[in-house]
């Protein structure tokens, strides 16, 4: 089983993070993964895009055009990636930033979740990344929910008290929301 | 063996290096390559190795000269616009024959280019890394792994030939993360140091020069023993992967990120009853020849030649092996804008199914 996704928005949405975190979970899950960072020159405030294949083999190009899994977090890449998305795969739209859709793929399932007031919600803007995750994972069988937060729990241990309450939560109110599209 | 990690290939390149012995590092900062002297900042100096950003690109190349001709493994790192400032230092490193390891993080040219990755690099990589005429070994590894494992053993050739190696990777795999294996560290002792090395040359014993300056009867005798070198590296030290091109009618000849995207495509049309396969060069210089003219042209109908890169710039190489006896055709993506599965496959498909793209 292979899959694939691309995050894109800009710097500063924690696209880039979303996708290591998530490659760095398949592989302590014991599965394949690359994550490609494309990005221009601007520190912040540029477009920013990842990609993240996931495979149960060893995997051989790690540049599909088309992706099973698209996350768009703003509308620049809501306009530049929307037709990326396969046929029967997911379109997972940030609604804050997105309020209007001219047009969206027929054959993808769309999520619009309002990823930025949720991670206000949680305590920190920052979190929006967790929350994209939680989504994915309550939407497809990415990773599992347990093993993601064990490493959650290996990843924040050090850090100061209530940021891995906090990222609990986040990966709680993702799955929640992703849960109600798993087929 | 070693410890496996989620790494970015520039990183993984740099701790490669330092387990492979590097003991200095040189260079200049440039986007795609940055992550390998961040990485080595900090690493080096933790095994009592020493770190310079120099204050340009051709003050750091000459640093690593001065490095190597004490025998210390050193190496530097750039991108295209870079490598072409150094050009002149690299050139200095082949006349004074001193081993170093040069890695370039190719991005989109000419000029400033971009930043986005490309292979566009080749040519310069293989026919005219600097004046003068002389040949650096050339790996184009197609995944962080592979180019752990060459840059690990990037010393072993360049001190078996007294030669600069060159690691030539475009920026898609500088930056993408994926597994790696790492190998343990090479414990380097004093004894290890090369005999010609100035640090074997204390005091009374002091026996000559580093120098990259000869009398002209010596400097054609170099030139003539380069050249004999270069023959060697063809017999003994081409590196070359072939994938299903036992019965293909058609041959993808492609290297470095092309060659994954290739191979995905190829696994994707052989599913469709089409008969295709690939050369993948490792070693970039010495070519693997042999490889691209004994191919059956009874049966081989076109070369396909996939870079990442407009116009292609393998594709003279190849030509001169096909040597007319089938059609070779180029498609690539260039300036920064990335190969892709969808696009490399169509283009493939185009070809095989008998449509015409430009030959």
């Amino acid at each position: 089983m292979k899959q694939s996704f691309v995050f894109s928005g800009s710097g500063g949405q924690g696209i880039m993070s979303a996708g290591i975190t998530l490659a760095q979970a398949a592989i302590d899950m014991g599965k394949h993964a690359t994550y490609l960072p494309e990005y221009g020159p601007e520190q912040r405030g540029g477009s920013a895009k990842c990609t993240v294949v996931i495979s149960d083999e060893s995997i051989v190009s790690p540049l599909p055009k088309l992706c099973d899994n698209l996350i768009v977090m703003n509308e620049q890449a809501y306009a530049k990636f929307v037709w990326d998305v396969k046929d029967g795969g997911i379109l997972l739209m940030n609604s804050c930033r997105i309020t209007d859709p001219e047009d969206l793929p027929e054959g993808a399932t769309v999520i619009s979740a309002p990823v930025d007031d949720l991670a206000l919600e949680v305590g920190n803007a920052k979190a929006a990344n967790i929350i994209l995750i939680g989504i994915l994972i309550g939407a497809t069988d990415v990773v599992s929910e347990e093993a993601f937060r064990l490493s959650l729990n290996e990843k924040f241990k050090d850090k100061k008290p209530g940021i891995l309450e906090m990222n609990l939560n986040a990966l709680e109110k993702g799955i929640e929301i992703g849960k109600k599209y798993k087929k | 063996m070693g410890e496996k990690k989620f790494m970015k290939g520039n990183e993984a390149i740099a701790e490669a290096a330092v387990r492979g012995g590097c003991r200095f590092f040189a260079g200049y900062p440039i986007t795609p390559q940055n992550e390998i002297p961040e990485y080595l900042s900090w690493r080096l100096p933790e095994v009592g190795g020493s770190y310079v950003q120099g204050e340009s690109e051709i003050a750091s190349v000459n640093m690593v000269y001065g490095a190597a001709a004490m025998g210390t493994r050193a190496m530097t790192s750039s991108s295209g616009p870079g490598i072409s400032l150094k050009a002149e230092g690299i050139s200095y490193l082949a006349a004074a024959m001193l081993p170093a390891l040069i890695v370039n993080i190719s991005r989109g040219g000419p000029g400033l280019g971009s930043i986005q990755p490309a292979q566009s690099d080749y040519l310069q990589a293989t026919k005219a890394l600097g004046h003068g005429g002389f040949h650096a070994m050339v790996f184009a590894p197609n995944s962080a792994q592979e180019a752990v494992d060459i840059v690990y053993d990037a010393w072993e050739y360049a001190e078996r030939d007294r030669n600069p190696v060159l690691v030539l990777m475009d920026g898609c795999l500088g930056n993408i993360m994926e597994e790696v294996e790492l190998p343990p560290m090479k414990e380097l002792k004093d004894e290890d140091l090369p005999e010609w090395s100035l640090s074997r040359r204390n005091g009374r014993d002091y026996q000559g020069n580093i120098t990259p300056i000869y009398t002209e009867l010596i400097l054609e005798g170099l030139n003539a023993a380069a050249g004999e070198m270069y023959k060697a590296w063809e017999e003994d030290d081409v590196k070359v992967e072939e994938f299903m091109t036992e019965d293909a009618e058609y041959v993808v000849v492609a290297y470095g990120i092309a060659s994954r995207v290739a191979k995905e495509a190829i696994i994707n049309l052989r599913e469709q009853g089409f008969k295709v396969g690939m050369i993948r060069p490792i070693t970039l210089f010495p070519f693997p020849k042999a490889n691209i003219k004994n191919l059956d042209y009874s049966r081989v109908k076109g070369i396909i030649d996939i870079e990442m890169t407009i116009p292609a710039q393998m594709r003279e190489d190849i030509e001169l092996q096909v040597l007319g006896r089938c059609p070779v055709y180029e498609y690539g993506r260039s300036g920064g804008v990335l190969l892709d599965d969808e696009g490399v496959y169509e283009a493939i498909y185009e070809i095989v199914s008998g449509g015409e793209i430009d030959g």
